[in-house]
């Protein structure tokens, strides 16, 4: 165990629920990169899109207060769900430019606003603090042959001064950790467009029409799967698939992967351990066509 | 469009709700010269009766009442392309929170109730549990917006993958969660916050 390298992980709800596969790709990953990763204990939910909508003092308060808690851990927060990702770096940016919604803050939590620790999201931790070249190494079924559209959605880079994951409308980040396990990633149109997030409870017509233009892009340029980093994006892509075929009388069967799973299996986790199981657009027929399971 | 001479002034223009709405949101209002390109790249904007831009329009016109009184501020997603292409810094997806915000205290003038439904429902669960519970999010939503077989087949399959749970988690630290929100609300009644 690299015992330099540690970090405050911070699953958020979807991970403990709907996303149970990519915690549990996170966790075989970091493991066999010898990276250390300890749960915040009792950490609460950010209040995602939802609470920012209608109270954005109630948001600050929420992730204010996580970030407290994460500092009960050594290392930089590290941040799974793009959602969670946002409100916290959102946090921190507002609070530090903004003296009176501190002090608010700061009186709902009724402690110090702690805004200078680190929050990472996977990608920069695997792309820049363990870096390409010992990911790179650590692969020992390279998915070689395997054609990756590369999906961020949102909220990993928008808006520009808050995430600084990478470029605001053109990153490569999440290419480039893909292309170190040894995939082949694929220029397409729709990397960036929103998927319907949340809607897919409230409005799900909007999460059909814009996911099926994400997933019509995809194939077209030619992509065996789609690769994400995000719980929502995850649902509205892999878990609606099957009706947004139904409804544009399409056939995409394009399987979609949390990042970490799709390296978890090109570190030789298997099946099991990268919750590919979990999927609901069946990846087996993919993998074992390129010989990788 | 009826032809009537409109005259912009501090009180036409209801410079209070325009300041209120830039305290909570943090940028400008007034700084919108109406170039569009929110509206050119918003995913949402198919959905909407006014565009963003127009939005930050009315607003500049005093026409608040007509922004609260529709839908489309309950169809933005919050995706911030707007925020992120706006040649003048104008931070719409903030302004869009702002006044959903001021929506929301007005106990939902806007036609739009089911995302106003699950937002209701989604800040409800982490005040009782700390944390979302999916399950309960999804089966509520369903009997209080009538929709009682909506994805009904996706459940039993989601159930199958492990994907949605049975029960709740549950934060152990519930009285903390509790103060958070009894403090904000505190502080709003004595008029220390928005």
């Amino acid at each position: 165990m690299d015992k330099t390298l540690n970090y405050a992980y911070y699953p958020g709800c979807s991970l403990h629920a709907s996303a149970g596969e990519y915690d549990l790709s996170t966790r075989e990953l970091f493991n066999l990169l010898g990276v250390g990763l300890t749960e915040v204990p009792d950490w609460f939910c950010c209040g995602a899109t939802p609470a920012h909508n209608v109270d954005e003092l109630l948001s600050l308060s929420l992730c204010a207060k996580n970030l407290e808690l994460a500092e009960q851990v050594d290392g930089d927060v590290a941040v799974a769900c793009a959602a969670c990702f946002s409100r916290l770096k959102f946090t921190q940016h507002t609070l530090l430019e903004d003296e009176t919604k501190r002090r608010q803050v700061e009186k709902a939590i009724d402690a110090p606003a702690r805004l200078d620790g680190k929050v990472k999201h996977l990608l920069e931790i695997l792309a820049r603090d363990i870096g390409l070249e010992r990911l790179a190494s650590a692969v020992s079924k390279p998915l070689s042959g395997v054609k990756v559209a590369c999906y961020y959605g949102c909220l990993l880079t928008r808006p520009p001064d808050v995430p600084n994951l990478d470029c605001v409308e053109a990153p490569t980040i999440m290419e480039r950790v893909v292309e170190a396990a040894g995939a082949e990633t694929v220029p397409w149109s729709h990397r960036m467009e929103c998927c319907g997030a949340n809607f897919t409870l409230s409005r799900p017509g909007v999460v059909i029409q814009l996911s099926n233009a994400i997933l019509d892009s995809a194939k077209s340029s030619g992509a065996d799967c789609v690769v994400v980093a995000c719980p929502l994006c995850h649902g509205n892509l892999d878990m609606r698939q099957k009706e947004i075929e139904g409804v544009y009388n399409a056939e995409y069967g394009l399987p979609v992967f949390y990042i970490t799973q799709l390296l978890a299996v090109a570190c030789g986790a298997g099946a099991e351990k990268s919750g590919l199981g979990a999927l609901m657009v069946d990846p087996f027929p993919l993998l074992k066509v390129k010989n990788i399971l | 469009m009826k032809k009537k001479k409109m005259i912009i002034s501090s009180q036409t223009m209801e410079l209070d709700v325009v300041r209120k709405v830039e305290a909570l949101s943090g940028t400008s209002v007034r700084r919108c010269f109406q170039c569009g390109k929110c509206s050119a790249g918003c995913p949402m904007a198919t959905f909407m009766e006014h565009p963003p831009n127009r939005i930050v329009r009315l607003l500049q016109l005093g026409q608040w009442q007509r922004i609260l009184a529709g839908r489309s501020i309950w169809y933005c997603a919050s995706c911030e392309t707007c925020s992120t292409r706006c040649p003048n810094k104008v931070h719409l997806a903030s302004i869009m929170d702002a006044l959903r915000k001021l929506s929301w205290d007005a106990e939902g003038p806007s036609k739009e109730s089911y995302v106003q439904l699950a937002n209701r429902l989604f800040l409800e669960n982490i005040r009782s549990y700390g944390r979302q519970y999916e399950m309960r999010l999804a089966a509520v939503f369903n009997v209080k917006s009538g929709q009682f077989l909506k994805d009904l087949m996706l459940g039993p399959k989601l159930i199958s993958k492990g994907k949605l749970k049975m029960f709740h988690q549950k934060n152990r630290n519930m009285a903390e969660i509790e103060k958070i929100f009894s403090r904000i609300e505190e502080m709003r009644k004595k008029g220390e916050a928005l």
